[in-house]
């Protein structure tokens, strides 16, 4: 099927390695993850997570008490802001395709703490969640009615969101669409993440040897995606394009991935022929990379199979944490940057090769150069999915 | 501009009236008990799988898994898996294995909760079972949504077919009742309003819009004039009704869920195959709709959904293509 070019008009991005777009590439190119050693509420775990800083904005009514929707907004407005968008004017042709893990779920541990003894408890923090469908909120809080998705396929719900906009404008339902991920450090998360035995209690460090799993983090990362007739009529420009999107499923287990990396081997090779692109064209991958021993050893398997042995990759966790439902906004964010500024940073956390892993990160500020970057993610349920950007010359 | 209409090959259903199309419809005609809550009965949600595939799958995994295996037996799909594609939409997810994972926080402490009400507490847990089931390895994806989830979910796979990502997509809606929302829903209503609560699942395995099927499904179009209109009841009538012959709602054997569409969407598609019109008559008030009953409004060969909230709506078109045999 023939398409007409996706363009990525603006971009937003924040979490513990900045809140916008300039402090994120300075943490980058000081090379230095700044975990919290802390959780930021009681628990009875202890672990490093990866924790937002900065002031969020404040939203009308019951919108302000998810964290995850304005981590959203904090990001959607950087992005609307490149974008040259002030503001929309109800268009009918403006959807909305956001990824998240924690907002979908009422993990309010007072409220049901309060409930099971029997002491009727206020119905505000199930009303604070029934106005947090994350994409139904977006949409609300700037006035428009296209198509809504709220996505919630685990860690690659950012990834995904951005493929389902992309068919979205692909097949003419939308002229824009705001697409990406948000989510925040929740207790139950880190508890059910900690239950999973893949929960590091030391800094995470993606595709190393010594890899003892992942650190939990929050943020959020939002493209603005543009038709090609769209974006010229109003006379903007960009120089990048969501240039392939694929997904698929390794139908293997519910929580960790296939061995052999089955269903994201599919994946990219969907998004690369989407693009009609080989995989010698593409500069660096901006891998899943959680430091989990599964997974990287997987991703590492089919990056060296697709990618060849000479394959550049970084992970960023070790600058975010795991985002989850963030992760693939934040990293397609981060992909599209490598292409910007041509040059990707260290993986933070990565010191040595893993016998297990045939290929490594770069362990240095990379110079790179070249058209096209892709963004990999894995979840829970087996799905896997990749993003292809391209800098246009 | 709309994506083509998709086929609808193939039907599964696990339902508070039950699970076999023909018990539905035939129940779904009939009158029945006014209640507060219509649950699915759990002889329906035996293992289907001869490999116990189920085996540790919740209430919320074992309706999703089984209306998806129904629905995809009747595809007769005979292509590569790789082309297969699935979506399931849910309001609430499992939140009763949520609640679980947090009886397991407060009872044990955070570090001891058990690994398996985790896991199964996420939404995609029912996307990853029927995956696995089924051996489907197209795009998988979990939405949720409180209104228009099926709706969006329909658009999704049109796009998907449009597109040939996939040859075939299973698309479905599962909502479990769980005790926290049967406890507390009736407290989100205004005082004196009441309705049943409703849970189960509905999946489509939907085609092209050229390889034939019983009907065709269109959820990418602005609401458009149909022989019948099926609509929750009571709902607010925040926008006029599009017009048609007849108005009926099968909430009353259903129950409400988050994914009402989906389960109206079944509702209509049952009435193509029966001489007389299923479900319940809608007191169409303030629209202007002719009152039921009028002659030859049994055969129809059009229906839509209508959902509306405050300030949106969302609609399916089913179209028939043949009668069911």
């Amino acid at each position: 099927m023939k398409r007409s070019p996706v363009w990525i008009a603006g971009l937003g991005v924040v979490s513990a390695a900045g809140g916008n777009v300039r402090q994120t590439l300075a943490s980058f190119a000081e090379g230095i993850a700044n975990p919290s050693p802390r959780l930021p509420f009681e628990s009875g775990i202890s672990c490093p997570t990866f924790q937002v800083r900065d002031e969020l904005p404040a939203l009308p009514g019951r919108y302000n008490q998810s964290r995850s929707l304005r981590l959203a907004m904090k990001a959607l407005r950087e992005a609307m802001e490149e974008a040259g968008i002030s503001r929309f004017y109800g268009e009918t042709r403006i959807g909305v395709a956001i990824g998240t893990t924690v907002a979908s779920q009422l993990n309010n541990i007072p409220f049901y703490d309060a409930y099971r003894r029997n002491l009727n408890p206020p119905l505000d923090p199930v009303l604070d969640y029934l106005s947090a469908n994350l994409a139904h909120a977006v949409g609300d809080i700037l006035g428009i009615t296209g198509p809504r998705l709220t996505i919630v396929n685990a860690c690659s719900s950012g990834t995904d969101a951005l493929g389902a906009a992309k068919h979205w404008l692909d097949t003419g339902l939308c002229d824009v669409a705001i697409a990406g991920g948000a989510d925040e450090l929740n207790r139950v998360a880190i508890a059910g993440f900690w239950s999973l035995g893949v929960t590091s209690a030391q800094p995470c460090a993606p595709f190393d040897r010594d890899r003892a799993g992942l650190n939990l983090g929050e943020g959020a990362g939002i493209l603005i995606l543009e038709s090609d007739s769209h974006l010229r009529r109003r006379g903007a420009k960009s120089a990048f394009q969501l240039a392939g999107f694929g997904a698929a499923c390794d139908a293997h287990h519910l929580t960790a991935p296939h061995p052999e990396g089955r269903g994201l081997n599919a994946a990219i090779n969907e998004a690369l022929a989407q693009a009609g692109v080989s995989p010698n064209q593409v500069s660096f991958i901006n891998a899943h990379g959680t430091a989990t021993a599964d997974n990287d050893r997987a991703e590492g398997k089919v990056l060296e199979r697709v990618f060849g042995p000479a394959v550049q990759f970084i992970s960023t966790k070790g600058y975010t944490g795991h985002t989850l439902g963030a992760a693939g906004g934040l990293e397609a964010g981060f992909t599209l940057l490598g292409l910007r500024e041509k040059w990707i940073p260290r993986s933070a956390g990565f010191a040595n090769n893993a016998d297990d892993i045939p290929i490594a990160p770069v362990n240095r500020r990379t110079d790179i150069s070249g058209e096209y970057a892709m963004s990999t993610s894995l979840a829970f349920g087996g799905n896997n999915s990749a993003v292809l950007i391209r800098r246009v010359t | 501009m709309s994506c083509p209409p998709a086929s609808i090959l193939g039907i599964g259903a696990v339902t508070p009236v039950g699970r076999d199309l023909s018990t539905i419809a035939e129940r779904i005609s009939g009158p029945i008990e006014p209640a507060e809550i219509l649950r699915v009965s759990d002889d329906l949600l035996a293992d289907p799988t001869s490999s116990r595939g189920l085996r540790r799958a919740d209430r919320f995994v074992r309706m999703a898994a089984i209306a998806a295996i129904d629905s995809f037996a009747n595809a007769d799909f005979k292509g590569s898996m790789e082309r297969v594609g699935l979506i399931v939409t849910s309001g609430f997810g499992p939140h009763g294995r949520g609640f679980k994972f947090l009886d397991g926080i407060l009872d044990c402490g955070d570090a001891e909760a058990l690994p398996t009400d985790f896991s199964h507490s996420v939404h995609g847990a029912a996307a990853s079972y029927i995956a696995g089931l089924l051996d489907l390895r197209g795009p998988s994806l979990s939405t949720t949504d409180f209104l228009f989830g099926f709706e969006q979910a329909i658009v999704l796979a049109q796009c998907w077919l449009a597109e040939r990502t996939c040859e075939r997509v299973i698309v479905g809606a599962v909502e479990e009742l769980g005790k926290v929302l049967i406890e507390c829903a009736p407290r989100l209503l205004p005082a004196g309003k009441t309705f049943p609560l409703g849970e189960g699942a509905v999946f489509f395995a939907l085609g092209p819009e050229s390889a034939g099927g019983i009907a065709k499904i269109d959820a990418s179009a602005q609401a458009a004039a149909a022989e019948l209109v099926i609509v929750d009841e009571p709902m607010i009538f925040a926008k006029p009704l599009p017009q048609a012959k007849s108005a009926r709602t099968f909430s009353p054997y259903f129950g409400h869920t988050a994914s009402n569409s989906a389960f109206q969407a079944l509702g209509g598609l049952l009435s193509f195959s029966n001489a007389r019109l299923l479900g319940s008559p809608v007191s169409t008030r303030p629209s202007p709709l002719p009152s039921p009953g009028v002659p030859g409004e049994g055969v129809i060969d059009t229906a839509l959904t209508f959902r509306t909230s405050c300030d949106s709506s969302a609609s399916i078109l089913i179209t028939k293509t043949r009668r069911y045999q």
